[in-house]
């Protein structure tokens, strides 16, 4: 819907409300897992991360600088390759042989950080269509 | 006394410049762009309550956001309808208020 210039505004806004939705999940994810010593292929839990790229905004077509409007996709969740931290525990069923427990390799503080960041992003980008609604609202109003 | 009729003043040249050529303008009137956005209006309530319907299905695509924006976005096609609609009634009875 190219006439209604707003609405490109509003799309570019949700594509990054979906990505930050995606790093809330992500960051939820980890700090569940902080503790799992068993994930799927062996070996604890690995730390995910979310690698965002710009891509053409949904709906900018036809508008000015159509090429210039970019949106915000998750491309991929990357695995972080750090190794898991070893913990000597030979008390536990996962422990090796030399006692030490392979726990994932998480800092809760750096998720924390992670989580404040995304819904501080989301706000940014809510703030960010409530104005473009606003505009849309005052061109509305015009000779009113 | 014999008056002779003024002859129209001619600016040197004016006839030598070739009518501009208007490009052919779409028949757009204001009852075809209410149509137009009333129908787009309509298009985005349905896409609003799709979204509202997967959304309640538990489709884990659809975000409270998506659904909240689809709405807002019908919200505003509708008003901008309405306004159309308004002026296209505004400028009717402005016509209709002509005194001859």
């Amino acid at each position: 819907m190219s006439s209604m210039d707003f609405f490109t505004a509003m799309e570019v806004s949700a594509s990054g409300l979906s990505a930050e939705r995606t790093r809330m999940n992500i960051a939820a994810s980890n700090l569940a897992n902080a503790q799992t010593t068993q994930a799927a292929g062996g070996g604890p839990y690995k730390r995910r991360d979310v690698i965002l790229s710009a891509v053409d905004a949904p709906g900018a077509q036809g508008t000015p600088f159509a090429q210039q409007v970019k949106g915000v996709v998750v491309s991929q969740i990357a695995q972080d390759a750090a190794p898991p931290r070893l913990e000597y525990d030979p008390g536990h069923p996962q422990a090796n042989a030399q006692g030490y427990v392979a726990y994932p390799n998480i800092n809760p503080v750096e998720e924390m950080v992670d989580m404040i960041t995304a819904s501080r992003a989301y706000e940014a980008g809510i703030t960010t269509m409530t104005t473009a609604v606003n505009m849309a609202e005052r061109a509305l109003g015009i000779g009113r | 006394m014999n008056n002779s009729p003024i002859s129209p003043i001619t600016p040197p040249g004016f006839a030598s410049i070739a009518p501009v050529e208007q490009p052919a303008r779409d028949k757009l009137d204001l009852a075809g762009s209410f149509r137009h956005a009333l129908e787009e209006a309509h298009a985005a309530e349905n896409t609003s309550t799709h979204a509202a319907e997967q959304f309640a299905k538990g489709d884990p695509g659809m975000g409270i956001h998506e659904v909240m924006i689809a709405s807002e976005k019908a919200n505003i096609s509708l008003r901008y309808a309405t306004t159309l609609k308004n002026k296209a009634l505004e400028a009717y009875r402005e016509l209709m208020n002509t005194q001859v």
